[in-house]
């Protein structure tokens, strides 16, 4: 009797353990250039399901070190993803960047603590702001995946155009669309440009912190005149074409259309949010979600235009 | 006609506690309780045709747009009665509705979780018709501070107005904003503030339709609705709880 209770115990535990797996990202470093590393993110929102890994980060690993653009959503992403570097390479690593203040590009900094982790100014400060509030919404959206994560801010701000390190010559761009703050990161000797949030690609954009359409626009335009071999948007596939960027150009555009001529003909939030998306964008992921978060953001503004 | 009366029939011969154990189609565990509150023992009926649209989250839980709109029951209609089932404070506001406006109303309110938004039609038959809709939010929108309390602009805008008339295929809809910081008294050392009283009224100045909010309207309203009638002018009249009365051209 007391063994087959045992065994039925065992046989629970087994169960429970099975279940109870520890959670992991399965990170899977993609080299889409020489010695750039490219993560991957799925086109999702966040949920307990993906844990927060929406988002592409990378590294490049050069003769003096490694430099790591983004350490994803949780100090669990960190690790793994600092685990994977070592996978690739002994070298050390020499420099982390947090491209933008959302939480899914810094929320790994705890694992590289003991390393240089380098913003633009602007970042930091939202960072310091809006950084717990952050956090705390992931607990809520993700979960488990977040356990043990705090904000950790860079303990550097940028105050240069280029950074070297070994071979490589990265220029640093200071972008604003997205969040009012968002770095733009060219290898010139690999012509690897890393978008951060500036390009989202098959995956719609978000708009929580941009300070207007028309900002944007026209760092897209910018960055069409930048002459790269592979683009790495924060969000979505990578690309050596120009695709992205037109994508984003007439996403925006038709954004700020349906924004612009609501408001003129005087229609409520809840008119607003019905409209169907353009067919021009059935190919990106939660264009409808992100739709609404939008017309939440950004139009009071054109309301406010036609009062 | 016949309907209706075979209906009326059919309603007087159900018990209110049959009523009662009508379910809710939203599920919400606090359903039997606001309709105490709110329409008491009346008769009611759950009534698709009384319609609350609204985002399927909020994304910002101080600025959620909602629109009620009770068209279908149009010139039959006593009051209209909103509320968030699991706000801290769940009147958001009552309607009373004038044949020369179209009963559908368009404005933001905060929401403090993820709750069921319920609009109660009285129409003239003494029955209350429910509509309603579940909003998914992650919280917290009656206990943030409103943003004039970080910024004094308010304090020298006070109920200022800006509106705009926008002809419609029939009749014009308008939508007005007016600044007022819509405090709940929830938030620590902030008082309660807030608009209670809006009056659309003729160029006379008599009172058309009319509305009484309670804190849960957003910040600085902004409120849509539509007349019938384009070619006639309007005014708008406030008052807040602390006897403030503002009022002008529309």
């Amino acid at each position: 009797m007391l063994n087959k209770i045992i065994v039925a115990l065992g046989a629970l535990l087994a169960s429970q353990m099975i279940f109870a797996a520890p959670l992991s990202y399965q990170l899977n470093p993609t080299e889409i250039a020489p010695n750039t590393w490219v993560l991957q993110g799925k086109l999702e929102d966040f949920s307990s399901k993906n844990g927060g890994n929406i988002v592409n980060t990378g590294f490049v690993v050069t003769e003096e070190g490694v430099l790591v653009i983004d350490t994803g959503p949780s100090l669990k992403y960190g690790q793994e993803m600092r685990a994977a570097i070592r996978r690739i390479t002994d070298k050390p690593i020499k420099y982390v960047f947090n491209t933008h203040h959302h939480p899914d590009h810094f929320l790994g900094n705890q694992a590289f603590k003991d390393i240089e982790i380098l913003s633009l100014p602007k970042t930091k400060q939202q960072l310091r702001q809006h950084g717990d509030a952050f956090a705390g919404n992931m607990y809520r959206l993700v979960g488990d995946w977040m356990r043990s994560t705090d904000v950790l801010l860079p303990t550097k701000t940028i105050d240069k155009d280029s950074l070297v390190l070994g071979s490589h010559r990265f220029k640093l761009m200071p972008f604003a669309g997205h969040t009012g703050s968002d770095l733009v990161v060219l290898d010139e000797k690999t012509g690897v440009l890393f978008a951060s949030d500036i390009v989202f690609y098959q995956r719609a954009l978000t708009t929580p912190h941009t300070p207007g359409i028309a900002v944007w626009l026209g760092e897209i335009q910018k960055l069409k005149n930048i002459k790269y071999n592979y683009l790495v948007p924060g969000h979505g596939p990578i690309t050596q074409d120009k695709k992205p960027l037109y994508q984003m150009e007439a996403y925006l555009n038709w954004l700020d259309d349906i924004l612009t001529s609501s408001a003129k003909a005087g229609l409520s939030m809840t008119e607003v949010i019905n409209i169907p998306i353009s067919e021009a964008f059935s190919d990106i992921e939660l264009s409808r979600h992100e739709f609404i978060r939008t017309v939440a953001h950004l139009y009071p503004q054109y309301e406010e235009r036609f009062f | 006609m016949k309907a209706t009366v075979a209906a009326w029939v059919l309603c007087a011969a159900i018990p209110a506690s049959v009523q009662a154990a009508t379910p809710d189609p939203l599920n919400s565990p606090l359903w039997d309780y606001m309709r105490k509150q709110f329409i008491g023992d009346d008769e009611f009926v759950f009534d698709e045709r009384v319609k609350v649209e609204l985002p399927e989250f909020a994304e910002d839980p101080t600025q959620v747009p909602i629109t009620i709109n009770a068209e279908a029951l149009s010139g039959n209609i006593q009051r209209i009665v909103t509320w968030a089932d699991l706000n801290p404070i769940q009147h958001i506001f009552t309607y009373y509705p004038h044949p020369q406006i179209v009963p559908r109303v368009s404005l933001r309110i905060k929401v403090q979780q993820g709750t069921a938004i319920r609009a109660a039609v009285l129409t003239k038959d003494n029955v209350w018709h429910v509509g309603g809709n579940y909003l998914d939010a992650a919280g917290g929108g009656c206990t943030a501070p409103s943003a004039a309390n970080a910024d004094p602009y308010w304090e020298s805008h006070l109920g200022e107005m800006k509106s705009r008339f926008f002809p419609r295929s029939e009749g014009g809809r308008y939508k007005f904003k007016v600044i007022h910081p819509m405090d709940t008294g929830l938030v620590d050392a902030i008082p309660e503030f807030y608009i209670q009283q809006v009056a659309v009224r003729s160029e006379s100045g008599q009172a058309l339709a009319r509305m009484e909010l309670s804190q849960p309207v957003s910040e600085n309203p902004v409120i849509t609705f539509d007349v019938r009638d384009s070619t006639r002018k309007h005014r708008i009249w406030l008052r807040d709880n602390g006897g403030n009365e503002f009022e002008q051209d529309l």
